[in-house]
C-alpha cells in the first residue's frame, strides 16, 4: 500500500488531523488511515477502532430498489435489519423493505462498487442515497465490541441477541446511528454509520468506552 | 425509560421517538373551504382515551402509528401505516370528528 499525506488528497475524513500518527493510503480519490503501528492487527483483534469514512458506499431507496440491486448480482437479506455479505466482502443492509445501503469492502478498498455508484437508477421506483456523503463509518474490531457497545447503546448485541448480520438502528451515545454486526477475516465487527457532522465526537466517545478494554485505533489494514 | 414497540425495529427507548400529531384525513386543499383547512392545520382534538398517533422512530427514520391512552400512557398497538384504514381515521376517538367540525 502506497503512504501519502492526507492532505494531498482531493478527499478525506473530517476526522485526519486527530489521526497524525497514522500512515495514509489513497482510497477511491481520498486517503484513508491504512496502519498506526507494527502491533495494528494484533489490536485490532483485541480491540481496535477504524476510520473507514473514506471508503466507498452508495444506497437506494424505492419500490425498484431491490431489482436494481438484485440485477447488479448483490445478494440481499429476506428481512429489513438484516444484511449480507458478498463473495469480495461487500456488506449489503437491508435497512427497510424498500431501503439498501451496499458498503465497500476492505479487500479491494471499495473498487468492486464503484460500478455500482456510477450506473444509472432505473428511471422509476429507485433513486440513489447519498451516504458517502452523508454519512462518516467507523469499525470497531474485536472480541470486546459488544461489551463497548453495552456501555453506549441500549440494545442488547451479545451474539445470542443480536446474530452476526445483524442490524440495529439506534441511539449510540445519544446519536442516530446504524449499527452492523459483522466480521473482517474472521475477526467480530461491529459497522457504524451515523451523521457525518458527529465523526469527530463519535471517534473520542468510542476511544474512551474502549480504554477499559484496551482499545486503541488501528489502520484499515489491519485485518487485511 | 419508557419503551416504545416500533414495528420495524423492535422494542426502543422512547427517548429514540418523536411525537408527529394525532392522525386525520387531510382534506383536499385545492377543493376544501378556508374553515375545512384551518381545521385540519390548527384544531386538534383535546379529549381523554384511546387516540391513534403518528410517532417517527428517528433513528430509522420510519414513521408508523400508536394507539395510546391519552391518561395512562399506555400504549396498546402499534403498527404501520400501510395497516391504517383510511376511511376510519377517527374511529377510535368517538364524537372526536363531529366535535371538531362543529
Amino acid at each position: 500500500m502506497t503512504s501519502m499525506t492526507p492532505a494531498a488528497a482531493a478527499a478525506r475524513s473530517t476526522l485526519y488531523p486527530k489521526l497524525s500518527d497514522a500512515e495514509f493510503a489513497p482510497c477511491a480519490d481520498g486517503s484513508i488511515a491504512a496502519g498506526f503501528g507494527a502491533d495494528d492487527s494484533a489490536q485490532a483483534t483485541r480491540c481496535g477502532l477504524m476510520d473507514l469514512t473514506p471508503l466507498t458506499r452508495t444506497g437506494f431507496r424505492g419500490a425498484q430498489a431491490a431489482a436494481h440491486l438484485a440485477a447488479s448480482g448483490f445478494p440481499l437479506a429476506e428481512q429489513p435489519n438484516q444484511a449480507s455479505v458478498t463473495g469480495g466482502g461487500e456488506l449489503v443492509l437491508r435497512l427497510s423493505q424498500r431501503e439498501f445501503w451496499v458498503l465497500g469492502s476492505l479487500q479491494d478498498m471499495g473498487e468492486r462498487i464503484t460500478g455500482l455508484v456510477a450506473a444509472a437508477c432505473p428511471d422509476s421506483g429507485c433513486y440513489p442515497l447519498f451516504c458517502q456523503d452523508s454519512h462518516g463509518w467507523f469499525t470497531l474490531t474485536g472480541d470486546a465490541g459488544s461489551a463497548v457497545m453495552a456501555k453506549l447503546c441500549a440494545v442488547d448485541m451479545r451474539d445470542e441477541f443480536f446474530p452476526p448480520l445483524s442490524i440495529a438502528q439506534t441511539s449510540v451515545a445519544r446519536i442516530n446511528a446504524i449499527v452492523v454486526k459483522h466480521s473482517i477475516n474472521g475477526v467480530p465487527a461491529f459497522s457504524l454509520l451515523f451523521d457525518s457532522g458527529y465523526v469527530s465526537y463519535m471517534w473520542d466517545v468510542l476511544l474512551d468506552a474502549m480504554q477499559e478494554f484496551g482499545g486503541a485505533a488501528v489502520g484499515c489494514s489491519a485485518l487485511r | 425509560m419508557k419503551i416504545i414497540n416500533c414495528p420495524l425495529n423492535g422494542p426502543r427507548n422512547a427517548s429514540e421517538f418523536v411525537y408527529g400529531g394525532e392522525v386525520k384525513q387531510m382534506p383536499d386543499p385545492a377543493a376544501c373551504s378556508d374553515r375545512e383547512w384551518a381545521e385540519y392545520v390548527f384544531y386538534h382534538y383535546n379529549g381523554t382515551g384511546e387516540v391513534r398517533e403518528w410517532w417517527l422512530h428517528a433513528p430509522s427514520g420510519y414513521w408508523f402509528i400508536v394507539e395510546r391512552h391519552r391518561v395512562t400512557g399506555e400504549i396498546s398497538r402499534t403498527y404501520d401505516p400501510s395497516e391504517l384504514d383510511q376511511g376510519e381515521f377517527f374511529a377510535s376517538v368517538p364524537g372526536a370528528a363531529e366535535e371538531i367540525n362543529s
